[in-house]
């Protein structure tokens, strides 16, 4: 397959995605009990406002034209508007996502900076002492509840051993590196957390695939060729291993993302998923369903992206 | 959230002969997994969380709306603690035990079902089985806390609400599990010989197909449950618990309205145990059983 054609098969498949996320929302807005209208306004909402909005969205009309409707109106980039906020939803959630994104995508590459040497630690001294920890850890790490760990940390390193801040994103009145540096120290325990979740199951997945890697018949050469043990380990298995387990990440996007909300949560993180929470409480439909979809494409687009980039690095990808 | 176990460690469930000797097979996996102490501790401490959310609302009086001893630290008077309410916590995970395993149970009993049926129909008809892997493909990669949320919200917080919800999000990755296994089976000669035998589809599927992907059914139904506990935890915890029951995402999330999460520690960590115990012992309980089902780890039988 040339790029051009498997890079066109990918961003097909990133639509197809957006197109399936966005459809089951529509039905999911209509088919559950209760007024559509409540899903891009507010409970309190006058009668002409609501008929306004129920002529404005076309929810007089049937399904198909309102589907329609619908698509065009996401389209054009309107989410609704926030009734609580009165602002329209997209202007709420663009000032949130970067915070969000950076969170899951610091979060992403501590996991792989951390996961690789532990995973490669695990493989390489298969059935012993430190691969059962590894082990341990991993299967540990899966069965963690965000909220827990968040506060675990909050606990020690917040309150007892102030070595962060426990809440917010930045200092209020830093300008410019001190900005920059206090960004960075609140990002600290949110970020670690997340990865701590997160961790377990890239670490076991690295382990196992590198288990099987050694096996392969192209180490037995590189061991009769008289490779040392570590460049085998590091340079041949481990490229080798690193396929999956990424695919694996990409595959637990939305996880990851479910991850932040939470995360953001405890720790007052001014992203989307803290305005989740917020949304939540004051029962502001509009921001729920725009912050979904607006996950979804972010997910959607990260993980086309990293399909792409992996299409072009990896020749196996682009065979398959 | 939880991330979803890799294949890798559910991997090398060896296809299970049809019927026949299934319950031979069944004791000599009771022996291999007896012989696994890590095993028979978790299925241990599941049995206890189960006990607990059986009986522990019989022994232990249901909280009090309100009491006079507000945010007092674990002690003689109260074992875990009171909330910013007075209540008293132990009595709050007790019967939030009962909440949380009744609905990882109903959630994955339901995923299970659709989650298997839809796995193994598709398996058998290839048109069907295109559609099946796709959907359950952009379902997998789509962020499905955030779409819980937006649905729970919508249908108004219950215990109902939360299960149908978990159920409804938790299915896909049952099929995924179940679905590789299946199209294995299906290829095998004897369901070739069966499909001579008679022209009633149903009956093969029910009398071949789902026996062989048991094992792997039994292994997702663990990973569904402890999923289910985690996401179920997970909208509590935002507020979108059913607010007539006790639940442990319920507790953790009074404690954040209350801004008594961090200060009040015991009011994090009961519960927290409590899920962390549960998840990890069904976890645990699911890897045993496949190490004692998998003939290269077992050891003779």
């Amino acid at each position: 397959m040339s790029i051009a054609a498997f890079a066109a098969r990918r961003l097909g498949r990133g639509v197809l995605t957006v197109w399936f996320a966005v459809t089951v929302t529509f039905l999911l807005l209509r088919l559950l009990p209760g007024d559509p209208a409540l899903a891009v306004s507010s409970p309190t909402q006058t009668e002409a406002t609501r008929a306004l909005l129920l002529t404005q969205y076309g929810l007089d009309k049937p399904l198909v034209e309102q589907y329609l409707l619908y698509l065009a109106q996401l389209l054009q980039g309107n989410l609704g508007t926030s009734f609580t906020q009165s602002v329209p939803v997209l202007d709420v959630l663009l000032v949130r996502l970067p915070w969000t994104v950076l969170l899951t995508f610091s979060a992403l590459v501590l996991t792989v900076l951390v996961g690789v040497p532990l995973g490669v630690l695990a493989a390489s001294r298969r059935g012993g002492f430190l691969d059962k920890a590894v082990q341990v850890f991993g299967v540990t790490g899966q069965s963690l509840f965000v909220p827990s760990i968040g506060v675990l940390l909050l606990f020690v390193a917040g309150l007892e051993l102030r070595w962060a801040p426990i809440g917010g994103a930045y200092s209020e009145g830093t300008y410019g590196g001190q900005w920059y540096l206090s960004v960075l120290h609140h990002l600290v325990l949110p970020c670690l957390s997340l990865t701590l979740v997160q961790l377990g199951s890239y670490v076991l997945t690295l382990r196992a695939t590198l288990v099987d890697a050694l096996a392969d018949d192209y180490v037995v050469l590189a061991r009769a060729n008289g490779l040392s043990e570590r460049r085998i380990l590091w340079k041949h298995a481990l490229r080798n291993a690193l396929l999956p387990a990424t695919t694996l990440i990409g595959l637990q996007l939305g996880f990851l993302v479910g991850g932040a909300v939470l995360t953001e949560t405890v720790f007052a993180y001014p992203g989307v998923g803290r305005g989740i929470y917020e949304a939540v409480t004051q029962l502001d439909f509009p921001v729920l369903q725009g912050a979904f979809l607006m996950l979804a494409l972010t997910v959607v687009l990260a993980n086309t992206v990293t399909d792409l980039v992996y299409g072009w690095l990896d020749p196996r990808v682009k065979a398959s | 959230m939880s991330a979803p176990l890799p294949e890798v460690v559910l991997g090398g469930v060896p296809v299970a002969p049809p019927a026949g000797g299934a319950r031979r097979a069944g004791a000599s996996t009771w022996r291999a997994y007896r012989r696994q102490p890590l095993g028979m501790a978790a299925l241990v401490l599941l049995g206890l969380l189960v006990l607990v959310a059986v009986a522990g609302p019989w022994v232990v009086p249901a909280p009090a709306s309100y009491g006079t001893d507000v945010l007092v630290a674990p002690g003689a008077g109260y074992l875990f603690g009171t909330d910013a309410l007075g209540r008293d916590v132990l009595a709050e995970v007790v019967h939030g035990t009962r909440q949380s395993v009744l609905v990882a149970a109903a959630a994955s009993a339901i995923a299970i079902v659709v989650g298997t049926l839809v796995a193994v129909v598709g398996a058998y008809v290839p048109w069907l089985d295109a559609v099946v892997s796709v959907v359950v493909d952009l379902t997998l990669s789509l962020p499905v806390l955030p779409l819980m949320i937006l649905v729970a919200a919508l249908a108004g917080p219950s215990t109902t609400t939360l299960v149908l919800v978990v159920a409804a999000f938790s299915w896909p990755e049952v099929t995924r599990l179940v679905r590789s296994q299946a199209l294995t089976v299906v290829g095998l000669a004897y369901v070739d010989a069966a499909r001579l035998m008679t022209r009633d589809h149903a009956w093969i599927i029910g009398r071949h197909v789902v026996p062989a992907v048991t094992p792997v059914i039994v292994v997702s139904v663990v990973v569904t449950a402890s999923r289910a506990v985690l996401s179920a935890a997970g909208l509590a915890f935002l507020g979108l618990g059913d607010p007539t029951s006790w639940s442990w995402g319920r507790i953790l999330y009074e404690a954040q309205s209350a801004g008594a999460m961090v200060s009040a520690w015991w009011l994090t960590l009961f519960p927290s145990l409590a899920i962390l115990a549960l998840v990890l012992s069904a976890t645990l309980v699911s890897i045993a059983y496949n190490d004692a089902r998998n003939p290269r780890t077992a050891g003779p039988a």
